[in-house]
């Protein structure tokens, strides 16, 4: 007896729980009719990514900060600058650290005291594209050649884990370099870096960085995650759609379009490159989109 | 360092000595959690989210005629001044969180669900000083949140004493002064204290005034949170007449 037998059209309550229980009793089945008519539960096209926001600045104490919401799915990256003396290898260079954690607050799936199993595997995939991808002149973080030199400690929260969390993330990581601000910093009498306030108008003490305050970013990645099941690509999966059908692909472009990272670990589909295609095709869009929204908030916080 | 003007009588950040910090709470953040709050104490930020009532993950903790209820403070690693490295599981993660475990486990009713377990999970934004006051009034917005039943609304705020006064709500500066902290957790309705711990030394007959002016601090919270719970009553009440 399939799951659609003995199952009669009914109206109002009892229709309601009717539809809920099937969606968890045979959860690929309420996907597998939904997208027979090109459409998911939601309501959403099966190419479309849900709503994004990008607010910045929400941590007042740190240097750069930006709260990123994918639909439900929010992620919370907070930039702090503290100096260090550079590596003998590179001594013009300043350093980033990238560090992902999944609190339990964000899903009923991580259990406290725990790590979560994704949180690492993110940590390490975000931390990578940051420093291939050129986004950073490790150059501008420098202070003083072979003394000084910053060093950006990047922090990103999950505070509900709602699928794509890979592209919320990385989306919060370039909002929250793009709102840096590295603070004024002087040298004192002993040699040592010190910052200075911006009210302190005090002659002596003169800022050695008055010039460069933000970062340039030239090249901007953004990431696009989605779901092959069958022959239909679903683009920016919720955590339902991500834990019913298993095979995730990641695409990362830049803003010049250019192809900066592919992810595709396992899964029960075996991908056609023609189906690779179709991913990048699908993150192309998803890139304008993106940049656009990036462009938007950056100017919405200069107006202020 | 002079916490209080001796011409003006304001402290450090323009407050009068009985004066609270501005608070916020706003409930239903945390879309995936059965219950979530964020609130804060000036520039103290914490989320609060609430599993449950839901299956013991772990059997062998199963309590048979009531809820299991647990609790995890964390801070983020940008939250407090300099940006360190926040371990889980250091003392002072774990001391709170047993602490505010007990005090809501004081008010939640476990004897309406036995067999099941309660999460509670807190995690600091911005720490300025009375994070642990914080946590509990954002816990007892996520419960209230989730529908679990308690028997009153737990609210709690911290106290000192410094030149001389009784201060209310201390900020982290403050709290840093070497003076005594004295943190109280209320059953508001109930009258009942639920929460109180102290640091540092402190006259005993100073001592009642202190505590007092925290109670008087968590009734007033108790007021703010009734109002946030009962807002959110009304839009829920419109949302599902339509």
């Amino acid at each position: 007896m399939t799951p659609t037998e003995g199952l009669k059209p009914e109206s109002g309550l009892a229709a309601e729980i009717e539809v809920e229980a099937y969606r968890l009793l045979f959860p690929l089945q309420y996907y597998e009719r939904h997208l027979a008519e090109s459409v998911r539960p939601d309501s959403r096209a099966l190419g479309r990514a849900r709503d994004t926001t990008i607010a910045l600045g929400p941590v007042t104490s740190a240097d750069g900060s930006a709260l990123v919401k994918i639909g439900d799915t929010t992620m919370l990256a907070a930039i702090k600058l503290e100096v260090m003396t550079p590596c003998i290898g590179s001594p013009d260079e300043g350093s980033v650290a990238v560090d992902f954690q999944m609190p339990p607050i964000c899903s009923p799936v991580v259990r406290p005291g725990r790590l979560a199993e994704l949180a690492p595997v993110i940590a390490k995939q975000l931390s990578d594209v940051i420093m291939s991808s050129g986004m950073l002149n490790l150059k501008e973080l420098s202070l003083i050649s072979g003394k000084a030199a910053w060093m950006a400690y990047l922090d990103i929260y999950c505070l509900n884990a709602d699928g794509s969390l890979f592209d919320a993330a990385l989306l919060s990581a370039t909002a929250a370099f793009s709102h840096l601000q590295i603070p004024l910093v002087s040298l004192n009498d002993d040699g040592k870096v010190i910052t200075v306030s911006e009210e302190l108008k005090i002659k002596a003490v003169e800022p050695i960085n008055k010039e460069n305050r933000k970062l340039t970013i030239a090249i901007v990645p953004f990431s696009l995650t989605c779901i092959v099941h069958g022959k239909y690509i679903l683009a920016d999966p919720t955590s339902e759609e991500e834990s019913v059908m298993d095979t995730h692909v990641t695409v990362v472009l830049d803003s010049k379009e250019r192809l900066v990272s592919l992810y595709k670990a396992g899964g029960a589909i075996l991908l056609h490159a023609s189906v690779v295609k179709d991913c990048i095709a699908l993150a192309r869009l998803r890139v304008e989109e993106l940049s656009e929204i990036l462009r938007e908030s950056l100017s919405a916080m200069e107006v202020d | 360092m002079e916490y209080i003007n001796p011409l003006t009588g304001f402290r450090l950040d323009g407050r009068r000595p009985n004066e609270m910090r501005q608070i916020r709470g706003e409930v239903g953040v945390v879309a995936r959690a059965d219950g979530s709050a964020v609130f804060e104490m000036g520039n103290t930020k914490v989320i609060a989210a609430v599993y449950g009532p839901r299956e013991v993950q772990n059997k062998s903790q199963q309590i048979d005629n009531q809820a299991l209820v647990r609790c995890e403070y964390s801070m983020s690693n940008f939250s407090t001044g300099n940006r360190a490295r926040k371990y889980k599981g250091d003392r002072r993660s774990t001391e709170i969180s047993l602490v505010i475990r007990q005090t809501m486990e004081a008010a939640i009713l476990t004897h309406l669900m036995p067999r099941s377990q309660i999460d509670i999970f807190l995690q600091v934004l911005q720490a300025d000083g009375g994070t642990r006051s914080a946590c509990i009034n954002a816990a007892t917005l996520a419960l209230a949140d989730a529908g679990i039943p308690m028997r009153d609304l737990v609210t709690s705020c911290s106290a000192g004493y410094l030149c001389s006064t009784p201060l209310l709500d201390l900020n982290y500066v403050e709290d840093s002064a070497g003076g005594p902290d004295v943190t109280v957790g209320t059953l508001v309705k109930m009258d009942k204290v639920t929460l109180l711990q102290m640091d540092a030394k402190l006259p005993i007959d100073m001592f009642a005034d202190v505590m007092q002016l925290a109670i008087e601090g968590c009734k007033a919270i108790a007021n703010y949170i009734r109002e946030v719970l009962s807002e959110n009553s009304k839009k829920l009440e419109c949302m599902k007449g339509n």
